[in-house]
Formats: structure tokens, sequence, C-alpha cells
């Protein structure tokens, strides 16, 4: 299962939201169903109910140079302060739901964050041009962590 | 200490738990409170200006993007404003149960995530909500099954859980079929039952004795909880249309936050919210929620922010209450919308939102493009009286170390549950205690 997170409306907080709608017009994986999720994320436990592995797409915002992937495993760790939720505009970032989940024994067996660095997360839409040219190389890493997983 | 003052600055640059991000700054010179400033820094009202020369229709789907846990409350308080504008009124009928009906769903959602996963923490000494789940896993998962029946319930209405898409300026796209609306009973029977078990557990809390004073301003219906609909009163005798409310509620610009503070015109400060609408109207509670208020304790009138856990779990009640009558009750109307023509006007718009009073005025062309739009939302509103709250819990614990008083002064600004997203896009939180101290 891969879910895109993000805010349509928050520049390249987007990138997520719009790396799952590429995938879900462009690449077919057998068995992988593609997910976007907007707003409050602790709806994300109820998406991934049920689900064995996970690749979660994310903006983030840690002070690398704009449009740097991050990969992190979180299956056995938290994910790192620098790599939770991008635009902390909600009281459960991406980062919280994923432990919150794991406290209460709800988490995936396997779960991957894809981040990719953004550089503009005030209001407005429309990628920054360094996200945008990473675009392509994220939806390529998205599935191959998918493909890792399923294996 | 030779002149026997000194000066202590108390500050937080960062606000966990609540929706946004904020700053909050208190200086105190000796042992006087002498700066209070919750700090928001809104960008250029982006979505006013976003909204200017789109279609009238636009507006619900537009300003429901503002905020991820009440997109509910933007909507229908622009869809009230575009109908003011237009002439048509939606005030009885299955659209407008519909609409009430979608509105608990958010409220359901929204209080369940405060109640549990933002405030609750506070009393049951905690960090947050995760460090909580490791001990009380039982109260977390309560509130996790409690905020899923109301998405259900905006998943089916609304059409999706988070900026729902099924709403329109004239009703909706599509209503839902009585067998459709059938399956919301079992969840919302499950979680009423949760929600009176709530405030049992909220009235177990232990609470500080303290009171806040603004005035309280919320909607009121002759007969009816406000929800999404009702004229805008107050204790101090506010009692006006939402058409009135730039003639009584100004909203000013402070040189320490970029967001606009509201006042009420030569009376200054007031508070939105739950215990607003509960103290202006808890007489119109349903018999179940009026009964587990008073079980639990809560007068009339509650003026304790901390209490307002209590309250929120009253609503929840009420909430889940009357989404099951207006499930039961249901019959599908004949058309899903009626039709909406625009005229060159002014519509406003106000329901109360699950943290108060969302206000919206719109002016439209003849054509129906939106020339102006104005949004007034409940934490804008409610910034000067939790900025008087603070206040009080630096003057009742200003002998705290600083870390401590941090943490009283967290908690004060949780009690309202404050959706920094929603006014602002970013805001942070100080103590100051200057050096002199030591």
């Amino acid at each position: 299962m891969v879910i895109g997170i993000g805010n349509s409306l928050g520049h390249d907080d987007a990138a997520g939201l719009q790396i799952a709608r590429r995938l879900r017009a462009s690449a077919h994986l057998a068995g992988m169903t593609v997910h976007e999720h907007e707003g409050e994320t602790l709806g994300l436990l109820d998406i991934w109910q049920g689900a064995d592995a996970i690749v979660l797409v994310d903006a983030v915002r840690s002070g690398a140079p704009p449009g740097t992937i991050h990969r992190f495993d979180a299956t056995s760790a938290p994910i790192p302060a620098r790599l939770r939720s991008s635009s902390s505009t909600h009281a459960f970032g991406v980062g919280e739901a994923v432990e919150l989940a794991r406290a209460l024994g709800r988490l995936p067996q396997r779960v991957v964050l894809l981040g990719i660095e953004g550089r503009r997360f005030a209001s407005g839409s429309g990628l920054s041009d360094e996200v945008e040219a990473m675009t392509a190389e994220l939806l390529e890493a998205v599935l191959t962590e998918a493909r890792r997983l399923a294996g | 200490m030779s002149n026997g003052r000194r000066t202590r600055v108390i500050r937080t640059d960062y606000l966990a738990r609540v929706e946004g991000e904020g700053a909050m700054y208190v200086k105190l010179d000796g042992r006087t409170v002498s700066e209070v400033k919750l700090r928001i820094y809104e960008p250029p009202r982006f979505f006013e200006a976003l909204l200017r020369g789109r279609a009238f229709t636009e507006a619900p789907d537009i300003t429901a993007r503002i905020c991820g846990i009440c997109p509910v409350a933007y909507q229908m308080s622009a869809v009230r404003a575009m109908e003011d504008a237009c002439g048509v009124t939606i005030d009885v009928g299955p659209l407008r149960d519909l609409r009430r009906l979608l509105y608990c769903g958010e409220w359901i959602e929204s209080h369940s995530l405060h109640v549990y996963m933002l405030h609750a923490p506070d009393f049951l000494g905690y960090p947050g909500a995760i460090e909580m789940a490791r001990d009380h896993r039982e109260i977390v998962e309560q509130g996790l099954q409690m905020k899923k029946a109301g998405n259900t319930v905006m998943a089916l209405v609304g059409g999706r859980e988070v900026h729902p898409i099924n709403v329109r300026v004239g009703g909706f796209y599509r209503v839902p079929t009585k067998a459709q609306l059938r399956t919301l009973k079992d969840p919302l029977e499950r979680a009423r039952e949760t929600a009176l078990a709530t405030v049992r557990w909220a009235s177990t809390l232990p609470f500080p004795e303290v009171e806040c004073a603004p005035e309280l301003v919320a909607l009121a219906e002759p007969d009816a909880y406000p929800i999404d609909l009702g004229r805008i009163v107050s204790d101090g005798g506010l009692d006006i249309a939402p058409a009135e409310f730039g003639d009584h509620i100004v909203e000013e610009q402070v040189e320490h936050s970029n967001a606009l503070h509201a006042r009420i015109r030569e009376r200054g400060t007031y508070l939105t919210g739950p215990l607003a609408r509960y103290g202006l109207s808890s007489r119109h509670l349903w018999p179940l929620a009026r009964d587990a208020a008073r079980e639990a304790g809560l007068q009339p009138v509650c003026r304790n922010p901390f209490r307002s856990i209590i309250v929120r779990a009253v609503e929840l009640v009420q909430a889940c209450d009357e989404a099951l009558a207006i499930v039961e009750a249901y019959e599908r109307p004949d058309a899903p919308a009626v039709e909406v023509t625009p005229r060159r006007a002014v519509g406003h718009g106000a329901t109360e939102a699950p943290r108060g009073l969302l206000h919206h005025t719109y002016e439209i062309d003849e054509d129906g493009t939106i020339l102006d739009a104005r949004i007034v939302p409940p934490t804008s509103q409610n910034q000067l009286a939790i900025e008087e709250d603070l206040r009080a819990v630096v003057e009742r614990g200003m002998d705290l170390p600083d870390h401590e008083l941090s943490i009283r002064c967290e908690q004060a600004i949780r009690n309202h549950d404050p959706c920094i997203s929603c006014a602002t896009h970013f805001l942070e939180l100080t103590v100051d205690r200057d050096a002199e101290r030591l």
C-alpha cells in the first residue's frame, strides 16, 4: 500500500499527493493500492488497517537541499523529528500517527517513509522547480520500495 | 536585587497539541505580568485573496481547504453566506437536516480528537497521546472509535472524510438514500454510548477552580442547541443577525500577531466555542446530554476553561443523539439541491465550528463572481480571551519554575482548542524571566 500525504494548497506540501495521483495514473503493480491523504493524520490508522506493508510519501523540511529524497524505515524505529510532518499545521503529524499506531499495536509490519525535501510550504499551489524536477525519481523510488516490500 | 524588581520572560516557540503552530510570550516585571502575547503569524489572507474572481459556487470547496479538522464548518458558513446573498433560505426540511447531520459528524470527529488525543494528556500527566496510549490504551481506542464514527458520517453525507466534496450552494450534489443513511445507525449508537461514558470519565478528572470572565458569544436558536444556524447572541446583551456581525465586532491588527484580533465594539474581549454555546444554550440540550451534564456536576453555565473537556463530551452526546434522530427520520428529498441564481449582493453566514463561531461575508457580482471575501475564524476571535487566561495562569503560578509555568500556559491555551491553522499558518509561544533574575 502506498499513501501519498500532503496539503494540496501548500505548494511543495502537495508533493506526496501528486506522487499518489501520478502513481495511480501511470504505474501499475499487482496488488498495490494507492491512497491520497490530506488533512488530519489520525485517519491514516484507518487507511492502513489490515495492510502488511506501507510506503508513506510526504514532503519534509529538514534543512537538506530542496528536492533531496529521504528514505527512512520506520518498521522498528520512530521517524526522526527532522523528517516529521512537513507543514505541521496539524496537531498530529505523520510521525505522531505512526508512533500512536505503534503504541496501540496498529502499525503494519513494514513501514517505509519516502520524503522529498520541499522549499515552499506557504499557502499556494504548484511545486517548486527543485521538487518538480525530482518527482520522476521519487516515483521510481516509490515503485522500487513497493516491489521490495511486496517481495 | 537593588531595586527589588526583576524581569522574567517565559517563552515557548512551539506549541504542541494545538491545531497548527504557535508561540506564546509572557513577560513578568517583578511580580507584575507586564506582557502576554499569543503570537500568530498569518500569511497575507491567502484564501480571501484566492476567492476573489472565482465563482460563488466555488466558495464551499475552496474554503473547506483552510482546515483539515473543520472543513464542514467552512463549507457551511460559505453556503449560508452565498444563499443569503442570493435570497435563498434552507432552514427547514431534509436538506437542512442533512447539513446538520454532516455538521454533527464533524463535531464528533473534531471533539473526540481534542478530548482524547490533545486535552486528556494534560489531565492524566502525559506529554502527549502517544505516551498516554502506552498506559491507557482503552482511552485512546475509545477516542479513535468515536472519531471514526464522525468520519463515517462525513464520508457518507459529505462524500469524503477530509475536505468533503458533496456540499454545494443550495444543497448537495447527491443525497443519500434512506437505506444508506441507516447504515450510520449502529456506529452512531455505539458512539453515543461512548460519549456518555466520556462525560462520566471526564467529570472525574482533576480541575483547578478557575473562571474566565469574557463575554460569551455563540449562535442561538429559539429551541435548538446551536450548530448550523441562528442569531449571534451573548450574555452581555448582544442579539444580532449574522449580517450585523461587522457592526458589532471589530477586528484589529496588533503588532505581535498577523492574525486580526476581534473585539466586541465598546466592550472588548469575548469568547466563542463550547463554553459559550453551553452557557447560552444548555437549556436546549436534549435530555440525554442535559442529564449527563448534570450528573457530571456541570452548572447551566460553566466558565472554567479546564472543564471545557466535559462540555465537549456533553456536546458529543448531543451531536450523536441529534445525528441518530436525523438518520431515523430521514426521507430522501426529491432534488439534492434548490436552484440558486446569483445576483449582485453581499451575503453573510455564521455557523458553529467545533471551536467556535465562524463568520463568512461575501460580495458577489450579478454573474456570481466573488468580488470580496471576509472570513473570521473562531481562533482569532478567541485570541484575546486566551491571552487573558494566560495572564491569570501566570499571576497564579509565578512562583513556579519556568518549565512548569510554561506547561500550565500551554494547557491554558489548549483549553480553547485553538485551530491555529485556521486563524493563521504559523504561531509560536514564550515565558520571559530575564537573566537579571539570577
